[in-house]
């Protein structure tokens, strides 16, 4: 039998007829920064590391990780998590353990010595001076090195770390931080210890010398504190204490004690003090944090770090002051503390308020003032002008000086955590290679990041966040870190829990939806990070695929 | 905001066109509307089938959006049958390649107008000879392709434009076909329900189906924008909720027992799924007590449904309502 012309067709020739001008909408692929992203101070992309830690390449994770900050083992046990407050995960069922990850796999470059992907400077490059060694000054060395140019880091102790020597063992092991800053300086970073400015070093001669000047000298004087202008003979201040530890591993002797201040120092010093068998209660001004209704007038230490010292046994008196110190003879017998509020006086200023008949006393034979630190001048007191800050632009940049920055906490209205302090140290470095190489800066990112409405819950299961294991409280004696790392296996269950928010899961949704076949899949990765094209000659543009996607990576523009 | 690299070239199109992984039975350029739920489920169901297939395609949406004549979507052997014989189409199709000696699996495709009502009766007739054929229903709930006029399969209180809405009825007075049971009652092998919202299932049954010498049926829940007056970026949303309320099971049987269901892990409230479509829009007028007395109706023929075929889930499944279209990084489906 002869088929008629009209009674059959060739297979697949709709192909000729492009549907793809019915439409008056297009879907594009918009990448939008994910919360965690936007909330690093250091400037992590923890989306982007999750995901090759998902795909079985750690090493690629740590090395995408270390493109921001160099210094993860030590922020991964330090850091407040911003990231994982940001978390759009936290509005499903529990955020991402990001700073388990991140610590995760700063540990496993340790355990098998992965070089950081950079390479020396070449011999005829600019060379930049940097002043302090702690995390700042390091993560600005290295941003620095990782742009070509040639790094020289001084420092007035014996070793590079700075504050970083200051947080205790249990949370931070000092192996850690040795470990981590070796493998960072052998890099091609040229370190100079026991070169302090304005005694071995000085400004001047930096200036000459070098091309440019980054200064990340901490704050490394302890506030005064009396009471009254009366101050105990025998006083110790927290800062001091936790030096004394870290270096000689001893304290003073003493049974009781009573630390004065509500930031991470007054913390570890308290927690310190009890490791040692010493009685210790914390005195503040200020409020203990309750999650649901964050103030301003909160502790500034980290909370997990108060909830910790809670759970040890520290008592915390939250809204007292100290009114008195009780004194036999030059000697402390105990201290008289007063329920106080900030209130708002008839000139709209806050004050402190102390309540007549709410004073109490607590016995103890030591006071420990940890109400903060202030920046050690030496050196710097052109620049600083009698203020107690360095004053820096967005870029690190100090006002009116052409080649010298700042960064980490010695800058005016930095939040004092390790994890700013690299970030300081990364954008300072940033701005100096563009200088020097008479490059544009590029605008700093300060997009929203993609909100949880933007995201298609259908496509996720609940599962449960992979959590450290923590010592029982009995078991935290010494110097045993209280915390332990993640296995492998842990670690990569975790990364599959990520939304991978504003960026592309390659999850095949749009690919298996798409009712025209509009959209393929690619071979290799495209520069988007995705796997797909839109084949705009064929799409009609009905936007199931934007609503679909789970992460929010589609949008709809009008045509 | 970065945006795709789409400066790929056109050969580079048309060779990553000819090379996806996976088998696409039906090309671009079919002219289906926006957001079709039926064109989505003929391709997943052709790719789960795969190349060595022949279909017999009753008259319908389906039929008419694929072959503008003198072009043709399909990749595969393709024959359009009447409105009211692709089983018998198929029977024949079958019979002659049985007496070739092929074992090319024939398919009968046909949307629920060509199933429930005018097709009805030489589908039944395959199935009683027991032709080894997979029968897909395409149900959309409508004469779609003829302006939207009611079917058997029309649901309860659905506006079409034979069944409007006024003084005399609240759209569709009828109740939707049961046509799983009526086609489980000629004791075949195996009869289904998926929807698109689910491609993995679907696929998974498709296979299974494929697998088995001798008549096999599944019923696939696809939403027509056009029709049921959603948007058409809302067909996977609405398609998904028509199971989660329990308004469409998705059930597996076998000779006429139920062997599996998708366990509803959060059953929702059916106006959820009502409110989306404007099929549904008189039944939100909260003064007419006549619109009010049909919600509950409706909630009661799901609540029916999830008594009736167990599809209350316990705690988490991956394989529920819920788990059952979770995505991996990768792409890595379970189907």
């Amino acid at each position: 039998m002869k088929l008629t012309r009209g009674s059959f067709a060739f297979p697949g020739t709709t192909l000729g007829y492009k549907t793809g001008t019915w439409r008056i909408q297009r879907p594009e692929h918009a990448h939008r920064r994910a919360p965690c992203h936007a909330e690093c101070p250091a400037g992590e992309d923890p989306q982007a590391y999750l995901a090759l830690l998902d795909e079985g390449s750690p090493r690629d994770a740590w090395e995408c990780l270390v493109s921001a900050n160099p210094l993860p083992a030590i922020t991964g046990r330090v850091c407040p998590h911003p990231c994982e407050t940001g978390c759009n995960r936290g509005q499903y069922d529990e955020p991402l353990a990001i700073h388990s990850i991140e610590r995760f796999l700063g540990d496993e470059a340790i355990a098998h010595d992965w070089p950081y992907p950079v390479t020396a400077a070449e011999a005829n490059a600019p060379h930049v001076a940097v002043v302090g060694a702690g995390p700042a000054g390091l993560a600005a060395a290295y941003h620095l090195l990782r742009r070509g140019l040639q790094v020289t880091v001084f420092d007035e102790t014996s070793e590079a770390g700075g504050t970083l020597f200051s947080i205790p063992d249990y949370r931070l092991p000092r192996e850690i931080v040795r470990a981590e800053i070796r493998r960072l300086l052998e890099t091609g970073i040229s370190f100079k210890p026991n070169h302090k400015l304005g005694r071995d070093i000085h400004l001047q001669d930096l200036q000459q010398e070098y091309a440019a000047i980054f200064l990340g000298p901490g704050l490394m004087q302890s506030r005064e504190w009396n009471v009254d202008g009366v101050t105990p003979t025998d006083l110790h201040e927290g800062l001091h204490l936790l030096k004394q530890w870290s270096d000689v591993s001893s304290l003073p002797e003493m049974k009781s004690a009573a630390v004065i201040g509500g930031g991470n120092t007054a913390i570890d010093i308290a927690r310190v003090l009890k490791r040692n068998g010493v009685d210790t209660q914390i005195v503040i001004h200020s409020s203990l944090p309750d999650p649901e209704h964050p103030s301003e007038e909160d502790m500034r230490a980290i909370p997990r770090e108060i909830d910790q010292a809670l759970e040890e046994g520290i008592q915390i008196h939250d809204h007292h002051g100290v009114k008195r110190l009780i004194l036999r003879g030059e000697k402390l017998t105990g201290i008289e503390i007063v329920r106080m509020r900030k209130l708002r006086n008839d000139k709209g200023r806050l004050h402190r308020v102390a309540f007549e008949g709410t004073e109490s006393i607590l016995h103890v034979d030591q006071v420990i003032p940890a109400i903060g630190q202030v920046i050690e001048p030496t050196g710097m007191e052109n620049l600083l002008n009698g203020s107690s800050w360095l004053k820096v632009d967005e870029w690190g940049q100090l006002a009116g000086k052409d080649n010298i920055y700042a960064g980490g906490d010695a800058i005016e209205g930095n939040s004092g955590t390790v994890t700013e302090a690299v970030g300081n140290g990364r954008i300072a470095a940033q701005a100096i290679a563009a200088k020097l190489k008479q490059q544009e800066l590029p605008a700093i990112d300060k997009s929203e990041s993609i909100p949880f409405e933007s995201l298609n819950m259908e496509y996720f299961e609940p599962a449960a966040r992979a959590e450290q294991a923590l010592l029982p409280v009995e078991e935290r004696v010494g110097e045993t870190e209280i915390e332990s790392g993640l296995s492998g296996r842990q670690a990569s269950r975790e990364a599959k829990r990520c939304f991978a928010c504003g960026n592309c899961l390659r999850c095949d949704n749009c690919w298996t939806l798409c009712p025209d076949s509009a959209v393929l899949k690619t071979e290799e990765v495209m520069v988007d990070g995705s796997y797909y094209v839109f084949d705009y000659d064929y799409c009609k543009g009905c936007g199931l695929c934007a609503n679909e996607c789970p992460s929010g990576y589609i949008r709809m523009l009008d045509e | 905001m970065s945006t795709n690299n789409q400066a790929i070239t056109s050969e580079q199109f048309v060779h990553l066109r000819k090379n996806q992984p996976r088998f696409e039975g039906i090309e671009s350029g079919h002219r289906a509307c926006l957001g079709c739920g039926e064109a989505l489920a003929a391709r997943l169901v052709t790719e789960a089938a795969g190349p060595d297939v022949m279909i017999a395609n009753a008259t319908g949406c389906l039929e008419v959006f694929t072959t503008p004549w003198p072009e043709s979507a399909w990749r595969l052997p393709w024959m359009h049958s009447l409105f009211e014989n692709a089983g018998a189409i198929a029977a024949g199709m079958e019979a002659a390649l049985k007496a070739q000696g092929k074992h090319t699996k024939v398919l009968a495709f046909g949307g629920d107008g060509g199933t429930f009502d005018i097709g009805f009766q030489a589908l039944s007739g395959m199935l009683e000879r027991g032709h080894n054929v997979l029968y897909v229903c395409f149900d959309n709930e409508a004469y779609m392709n003829t302006g939207i006029q009611r079917s058997s399969s029309t649901p309860h209180a659905a506006m079409t434009t034979t069944s409007p809405p006024g003084s005399e009825r609240m759209g569709k007075r009828h109740l939707k076909k049961d046509i799983l049971s009526i086609v489980a009652a000629h004791h075949i092998p195996y009869a289904a329900t998926a929807s698109v919202a689910y491609p993995s299932d679907l696929r998974k049954k498709i296979r299974r189906a494929m697998a088995i010498e001798g008549p096999t049926f599944i019923q696939i829940h696809s939403p027509c924008p056009l029709g049921w007056g959603h948007d058409g970026a809302d067909s996977i949303k609405v398609a998904r909720l028509a199971v989660q309320t329990g308004l469409f099971p998705v059930i597996e049987l076998e000779r006429s027992e139920l062997i599996g269901s998708m366990p509803i892990r959060n059953p929702r409230p059916v106006t959820d799924y009502l409110e989306l479509q404007q099929r549904f829009r008189h039944l939100f007028d909260k003064d007419d007590t006549r619109a009010v007395e049909e919600l509950v109706h409706i909630q009661a023929l799901a609540d029916h449904n999830i008594k009736h075929y167990n599809l209350r889930g316990e705690g988490m499944d991956a394989l529920d309502s819920d788990g059952a279209d979770s995505v991996r990084r990768g792409g890595m489906r379970w189907a």
